[in-house]
C-alpha cells in the first residue's frame, strides 16, 4: 500500500556532498552574523563590529544604502528563474545555489536595521504604475521581513533533502523564490498599490506551490486557493480605489479625520480591507482554504504557507488597521476622542471574529487525524489569537500598544514553531510516507533528535514559560483583559475563551506527541531511516530561535516592537507603563500556565476516554459545503444552463433582437421630443 | 504654417498605399513567395512609417484638418488629423504589422493556398477601412470605410471555405448590412436638417438643429448608435460575433476581436461627443443608456464565455465582456472616463491579439481547440502557453499587466462620476474572467496530458513567436508604465469634450 517511490537521494548513499558543507558554512556564517546583530543592536554602534578599512568602509557604504529593499525584493524574482535554469544542469547546484540567494538576501534585509532603527527608510521610484513604487521599511515591515528571512533560509536548507520526493523540482524552486519576493515586496511596500502588486504576485506564486503535487487534491484545492486569493484581492482593490477616490492617498498615513466624513463609506472600506486580508490570515469564515491547500502542499512549501504568508494578511490588517482608521497623533488627546470611533467599532467586530477563529480553529484542530491537517488547523486557531490582538490594538485605539505588540510578537513566535512543527511531520512523511498520526507510533527511537525539536516546538505553541510562546501568548492575555477593563465588559468571554483555546491547543499537541513519537513502532515502520542531517540543522536551527526568544523575551519586544510603535498614534505614557521592562515570568502568568496545562491534560483524558476527537459534524455545520460550494456550483451552473439553451437560440434571433433594440432605443429617445 | 506640405498629405498616401498593395499582391504574383511577402510587408512599414511621422508631426506642431484635393468641407473630403485619429492609426497599423508577421507562416495551413495572395489583398484593404474611418471627418466618407470594412471582414471570415465559415460570414454580412443601412439612415436624416456631411460642420449647426427639428435628430441617433452597437457587438446585439470570431482563420480573428470592433467605438464616439455634442447627448441622456447596455455585456459576456468549450468562442465571448469595458468609459462621458476607454481599447487590442494568436498557434501545432483537450500542453508548447497566461492574466487584471490599469482608470472613472456600482460590476466581472480563463492555465501547466509531461523546446516557427513575445512585452510594460499609452491617450481627449 505505501509504495516507496525511487527517490533520488536514497539510490546513493552519498550523503554528506557539496551541498551540506555549503548549507553548513552557510548556517554558521548565519548564526554568527545573527549574534553579531544582536550584539549590534543591544550596544546600538551600527554594525560596525567587524572588520576595519576597507572591509569597514565596504559595509558603511552597504548599511547606507537607500535602494536596499528594491534590492532585497528583486534579487529572490531574479535568483528564482535562474535558479530554474541551473536546475538543468544540476540539482546539488541549483540547491546550493537557493540557499545562497535566500542566505544573501537575509543578510542584506539585517543590513537594513541601522537605517531603519535611526528612522523610516523610504524609497521611491517614479513612473511604475503612474503612481510609482513605493517602499517604506519602518520597524513593523523590518520584523516580518527578518522572520521570513530566517524562515526562507531554514526552509530552503530542508527543502534539499525533502524535495527529493517530488517531481516537478525546478519548478517548485522558481515559484517559491517568486514568493519570496512577493513575501518581502508586500511587507516593504510604501503604499497600498505597490502593497497590492506583491499580493497578488505573493497569490498566484504560491497557488504554483500548493498545487505543485498535481494531484487530483492538490489541485482541488489549489483552485479554492486561488480563486478565493483572487476574490480577496479584487475586494482589497475596491476598498483601495474606494479610499484612494475618496481621500486621494494611497501612502499609510492615519485618515480618521477625513474618514469621518464619509459616513458609511468608511464602514465599506473598512470591510473591504479586512476581507480583503482577512481571506490571506485565514480569518473565520474566509478560511476554508487553508485546512485544504497546507496538508497537499510539500511540506517546505506547508511550512511557509502557515509560516509567513498567511501572517501577510495578518500584516496587511494590522498595517491598515493601525495606520487608515486611527486619527494623527496629534489630532487626539486622550482615549476617549470621538476619531477613535471607527477604529472601535472595527476593533470590536475583529476581536471576536478572532475569538471565534481561535475557537473553531482549535476544536477543529482536535477532530483531525491528519497531521498537516491538524497543523494547518491550529494555524487558523493561532491566527485567531493574533487577530485578537490586532481586533484589540484597533479597539482600545490610544491605550491599544498591548494588542499591537502582542499580535506581532505572536507573528513572529508562531512563523518559527508553526513551520518547525511542518518541519517534523514532513520529516516523518518522509520517512514512513503516512500522515495519519493513528496510524504512527515509537518514532522517537528511529528519530530521537527530531522528537527532542518537536518537544520544543510544542512547548512553544503551548505556551510554556520559557519558551517562545509564552511571551507572546502572555502579553495577548494582557491585551484581551485590558479591553474588557478598558472598554466594553463582554470581552471577559472573549477572556475566558481564550484560557479554554489555549488548554485546548495543550491537549491537542499532547495528542500529537503521543501518538506519533511514543507508544510502540508499527511493525512495517521498523526498517526505516531516521534522521536526515540537513533537515536536522534547519530544524535545530528554528529550535535554537525559539528557545533564545523564550529565554529572553525582552530583548524582541523593546529592541524591535517598542520601536515599531513609535511611528504610530499610540499612548507613550502607556507603553512606558506597561511594556517596556514587563516582567514576563511573573507569578501570575507563570500559574496561569500551569492551570491551562492542566485543564489540557483534563481535556485529553476526557476526549480518549469518551472517543471525543472522532465526532462526526453535521454537514451544515460545515461551511463550505453549506455556503462556498453551492455558489460556485451555482455560478458554473448557471453559465452552463444560459449557454446550453439560450446561445443558439439568440443568436438565430439577430433580426428580432434587432429590431427590439432598434424600436426600444427610438421609443425611449422619443420621449424627449 | 511650418509644416511641409508633402508630410501634410500622408494620411492620404498611407491610404493610397494600403490601396495599391492590395491591388498590387495578386497582379504580381501568382504564388505567395517571398516577393509578395516583401509587398506587403514593405507596404505596412511604409505606411507605419509615414503615420508615425504625422503623429510625430501632430504632437510638435497641433492638428490639422486636411481637404482631399482641395475641396471645401461642403462637398469634399475632409479628414481630422489630431493625436486622437493618428495615435489610433499608429496602434492599428502597429498591431496589423505583428499579426501579420504572424500569419505569414500560419495562414498557409489554413485556407487554400492559391488564395493566399487574394487573403493579404483583403486584409490590406481591412486595414486602410480601419485607418480611413478613423481620420475621415466626414459622414458619409465613414459610412463608405464601413462597407470596406464589412465585405473584407466577411471575406477573410470566409475564405476558410468551410460550411460554418460560410454560415457565420452570412450572418455577418447580413447584420453588418443591416448596420450599415441603419448609420447610413441615420447620416440622410442629419443631411436633411443640416446641410452638411462634414462632423465639425454638423457640430456648429447642432443646437439650432435641436430645437427645430428634434424628431429627426433623435431618429438619427437612435439609428445610427443602433447601427454601431450591431458592429462594435454591444451585448445583445452581440449576435454574429462568436460564430465569426471564432471560425474565422486565427490572423483574422485577432485582427477582427483587437481592432475591426474597435474603429466602430472610435466611431460613436466621434458621433456622440463631435458630431453631436455632450450638451445634447446629455439632456437626452445617451450616455447612461450606454453604461446600462455596457455593464450588462459586461457580465453577461463572461457568463456565456464560462458556458464555452471552444477556446476561440470563448475568447470572442470575452471580448463581448471587454467591449462592455470600454463602452463603460464612453458611457461616463467624462475625460477620464473616455480615457480609460482609449487605454483599453490599446490594452485590449493588443492582450486580445496575443490571446487569438497564441490559440492559433496551439491550433497550428496541435489541432486542439477544445479547452478539455488542453492538459498538459504547457510542456509540449511552453512559449506559447506562457504568452497566453500573460493574455489571461492581463484580461483578469493582475498588476504588472494592462489590463489592470484599464481597470484601474476605469475604476477611478467610475467613481469621479459617483457611480460606486459600477466598479463593483467591474471587479465581479474580472473575476468571471478569472472563472473562464484560470481552468485553461491550470489544466495546461498543472495535468498530465496523454503523454508524460516532459518540457520540450518550442517548436513552432519563429515567425509566429516573435510578433506574439512583442505584443507581450508590450502588454507587460504597459502594465508597468502605462503612462506611456495614458500620455497619449489623455492628449487625444480634450478634442472630444
Amino acid at each position: 500500500m505505501n509504495i516507496v517511490k525511487p527517490s533520488r537521494k536514497e539510490g546513493t548513499k552519498k550523503t554528506f556532498d557539496y551541498f551540506s558543507i555549503n548549507c553548513v558554512l552557510i548556517f554558521l556564517v548565519a548564526a554568527v552574523s545573527t549574534l553579531l546583530f544582536v550584539a549590534s543592536t543591544l550596544t546600538g554602534s551600527d554594525g560596525n563590529v567587524i572588520g576595519s578599512g576597507s572591509i569597514q568602509t565596504t559595509i558603511g557604504y552597504i548599511l547606507k544604502l537607500k535602494p536596499l529593499p528594491l534590492f532585497i525584493i528583486m534579487f529572490p524574482l531574479i535568483g528564482g528563474p535562474l535558479e530554474a535554469l541551473i536546475g538543468r544542469k544540476s540539482e546539488n547546484l541549483r540547491d546550493s545555489t537557493v540557499v545562497d540567494t535566500t542566505f544573501i538576501t537575509f543578510i542584506a534585509i539585517l543590513a537594513m536595521y541601522p537605517q531603519v532603527s535611526r528612522g523610516t527608510m523610504n524609497y521611491f521610484i517614479p513612473g511604475v504604475f503612474g503612481h510609482g513604487l513605493s517602499f517604506r521599511v519602518d520597524m513593523l515591515s523590518f520584523i516580518m521581513a527578518a522572520t521570513s528571512g530566517v524562515l526562507w533560509l531554514m526552509v530552503t536548507i530542508y527543502a534539499h533533502d525533502y524535495m527529493g520526493i517530488e517531481e516537478h523540482r525546478n519548478r517548485f524552486y522558481l515559484w517559491m523564490s517568486v514568493t519570496y519576493g512577493g513575501v518581502l515586496g508586500t511587507v516593504l511596500a510604501g503604499d497600498m498599490l505597490t502593497m497590492f502588486l506583491f499580493f497578488e504576485i505573493m497569490t498566484f506564486s504560491s497557488y504554483m506551490l500548493v498545487a505543485h503535487n498535481q494531484s487530483k487534491e492538490s489541485i482541488l484545492a489549489g483552485n479554492n486557493y486561488l480563486y478565493m486569493g483572487i476574490a480577496g484581492g479584487l475586494s482589497l482593490l475596491l476598498g483601495i480605489m474606494l479610499l484612494y477616490a475618496y481621500t486621494g492617498t494611497l501612502n499609510f498615513v492615519p485618515l480618521a479625520s477625513q474618514l469621518a466624513e464619509l459616513g458609511w463609506r468608511k464602514y465599506l472600506i473598512t470591510g473591504l480591507f479586512v476581507l480583503g486580508f482577512g481571506v490571506k490570515a485565514g480569518m473565520l469564515p474566509l478560511h476554508i482554504w487553508l485546512p485544504k491547500a497546507h496538508p497537499v502542499a510539500p511540506t517546505p512549501a506547508s511550512a511557509l504557507l502557515s509560516g509567513i504568508l498567511i501572517k501577510v494578511g495578518a500584516y496587511g490588517m494590522l498595517r491598515v488597521a493601525v495606520s487608515f482608521f486611527v486619527p494623527a497623533a496629534n489630532e487626539i488627546v486622550s482615549f476617549g476622542d470621538s476619531l477613535w470611533v471607527v477604529s472601535e467599532r472595527l476593533g470590536a467586530i475583529i476581536i471576536w471574529t478572532g475569538v471565534i477563529t481561535m475557537a473553531i480553529g482549535v476544536f477543529m484542530a482536535l477532530q483531525q487525524s491528519n497531521m498537516k491537517k491538524m497543523l494547518a488547523y491550529h494555524s487558523i486557531s493561532q491566527m485567531g489569537y493574533i487577530i485578537m490582538g490586532i481586533g484589540v490594538a484597533s479597539y482600545l485605539g490610544y491605550n491599544g500598544a498591548m494588542g499591537f505588540s502582542g499580535s506581532i510578537y505572536h507573528i513572529v513566535n508562531h512563523a518559527l514553531f508553526k513551520a518547525l512543527l511542518f518541519m517534523v511531520v514532513g520529516l516523518v512523511y518522509l520517512r514512513t510516507k503516512e500522515l495519519d498520526m493513528y496510524k504512527l507510533g515509537g518514532m522517537w527511537k528511529k528519530m530521537p533528535f527530531t522528537a527532542f525539536v518537536c518537544v520544543i516546538a510544542i512547548l512553544g505553541i503551548t505556551g510554556m514559560p520559557g519558551f517562545n510562546g509564552f511571551a507572546s501568548k502572555s502579553i495577548l492575555h494582557h491585551a484581551i483583559i485590558e479591553a474588557y477593563e478598558y472598554g466594553h465588559p463582554s470581552f471577559k468571554y472573549a477572556e475566558f475563551i481564550f484560557t479554554l483555546v489555549s488548554a485546548g491547543t495543550v491537549c491537542s499537541f499532547i495528542k500529537l506527541f503521543k501518538y506519533v513519537f511514543c507508544g510502540a513502532c508499527p511493525e512495517k515502520y521498523k526498517n526505516i531511516d531516521g534522521e536526515k542531517g540537513m533537515m536536522d540543522l534547519a530544524m535545530g536551527g528554528l529550535a535554537l530561535m525559539i528557545i533564545a526568544i523564550g529565554q529572553a523575551p525582552n530583548y524582541l519586544l523593546n529592541q524591535f516592537i517598542i520601536p515599531a510603535t513609535e511611528g504610530l498614534t499610540f499612548d507613550p505614557a502607556f507603553i512606558n507603563e506597561y511594556l517596556v521592562s514587563m516582567d514576563f515570568f511573573n507569578a501570575k502568568d507563570v500559574l496561569g500556565m500551569l492551570w491551562i496545562y492542566l485543564i489540557g491534560i483534563g481535556i485529553f483524558i476526557l476526549g480518549t476516554k469518551f472517543d471525543l476527537f472522532h465526532l462526526h459534524l453535521p454537514r451544515w455545520f460545515n461551511i463550505e459545503t453549506a455556503f462556498y460550494k453551492p455558489m460556485a456550483r451555482g455560478v458554473i451552473m448557471f453559465s452552463n444552463n444560459i449557454t446550453k439553451h439560450y446561445e443558439i437560440a439568440i443568436i438565430k434571433s439577430d433580426i428580432i433582437i434587432y429590431t427590439c433594440v432598434l424600436t426600444g432605443i427610438i421609443f425611449l429617445l422619443m420621449k424627449f421630443v | 504654417m511650418k509644416r511641409p506640405l508633402n508630410s501634410m498629405q500622408f494620411p492620404l498616401y498611407v491610404l493610397l498605399l494600403l490601396l495599391m498593395g492590395s491591388v498590387i499582391i495578386p497582379l504580381t504574383t501568382e504564388k505567395f513567395n517571398m516577393k509578395a511577402k516583401t509587398v506587403i510587408l514593405g507596404t505596412l512599414v511604409l505606411s507605419w512609417g509615414m503615420m508615425l511621422s504625422t503623429f510625430i508631426n501632430v504632437l510638435r506642431e497641433g492638428p490639422y484638418l486636411y481637404n482631399i484635393g482641395n475641396w471645401g468641407p461642403k462637398i469634399g473630403i475632409q479628414f481630422n488629423i489630431d493625436i486622437f485619429s493618428t495615435s489610433m492609426s499608429l496602434f492599428i497599423l502597429s498591431l496589423s504589422i505583428l499579426v501579420i508577421i504572424y500569419s505569414l507562416k500560419d495562414i498557409e495551413h489554413e485556407i487554400y493556398f492559391k488564395q493566399i495572395s487574394v487573403y493579404y489583398s483583403l486584409v490590406l484593404l481591412l486595414i486602410l477601412g480601419m485607418v480611413g474611418i478613423t481620420v475621415t471627418n466626414d459622414l458619409f466618407n465613414t459610412y463608405v470605410f464601413m462597407e470596406i470594412l464589412a465585405i473584407t471582414s466577411c471575406a477573410i471570415i470566409s475564405i476558410k471555405r468551410k460550411k460554418e465559415n460560410y454560415m457565420a460570414s452570412f450572418r455577418y454580412l447580413i447584420l453588418n448590412t443591416l448596420g450599415s443601412l441603419s448609420f447610413l439612415f441615420g447620416v440622410a436624416l442629419l443631411y436633411m436638417v443640416t446641410g452638411y456631411l462634414n462632423m465639425s460642420e454638423i457640430y456648429i449647426r447642432i443646437n439650432q438643429v435641436w430645437e427645430l427639428y428634434p424628431t429627426n435628430l433623435l431618429l438619427a441617433l437612435g439609428l445610427m448608435l443602433t447601427g454601431l452597437g450591431i458592429k462594435a457587438a454591444v451585448f445583445p446585439l452581440h449576435v454574429w460575433l462568436p460564430d465569426a470570431h471564432s471560425t474565422a482563420p486565427t490572423p483574422s480573428s485577432a485582427l477582427l476581436s483587437g481592432l475591426v470592433v474597435k474603429v466602430y467605438i472610435f466611431t460613436a464616439m466621434k458621433l456622440l461627443f463631435r458630431v453631436i455634442g455632450l450638451e445634447i447627448i446629455d439632456t437626452i441622456n445617451i450616455p447612461s443608456f450606454i453604461t446600462y447596455f455596457a455593464v450588462v455585456g459586461m457580465i453577461m459576456g463572461s457568463v456565456f464565455a464560462i458556458g464555452q468549450r471552444d477556446i476561440k468562442r470563448l475568447l470572442a465571448y470575452s471580448s463581448v465582456a471587454q467591449i462592455g469595458y470600454i463602452f463603460l468609459g464612453v458611457g461616463l462621458a467624462t475625460e477620464l472616463g473616455l480615457s480609460a476607454g482609449l487605454f483599453h481599447v490599446v490594452s485590449h487590442g493588443f492582450m486580445k491579439s496575443l490571446l487569438f494568436l497564441s490559440a492559433g498557434a496551439i491550433i497550428y501545432k496541435t489541432g486542439k481547440r477544445d479547452i478539455r483537450t488542453f492538459k498538459g500542453i504547457g510542456y509540449q508548447m511552453p512559449l506559447t502557453m506562457i504568452l497566453f497566461t500573460v493574455g489571461a492574466l492581463g484580461m483578469i487584471g493582475i498588476p504588472g499587466l494592462n489590463g489592470f490599469m484599464s481597470k484601474w482608470y476605469l475604476g477611478f472613472a467610475v467613481l469621479e462620476k459617483g457611480q460606486p456600482i459600477y466598479l463593483i460590476v467591474i471587479l465581479l466581472s474580472s473575476f468571471l474572467n478569472a472563472i473562464y480563463y484560470l481552468p485553461i492555465i491550470i489544466s495546461a501547466f498543472l495535468t498530465e496530458g496523454e503523454e508524460r509531461n516532459i518540457m520540450v523546446l518550442e517548436d513552432i516557427p519563429k515567425t509566429m513567436s516573435i510578433p506574439m513575445v512583442l505584443i507581450a512585452s508590450f502588454c507587460i510594460i504597459t502594465g508597468f508604465f502605462p503612462q506611456i499609452v495614458m500620455d497619449v491617450v489623455s492628449r487625444a481627449i480634450p478634442t472630444f469634450l
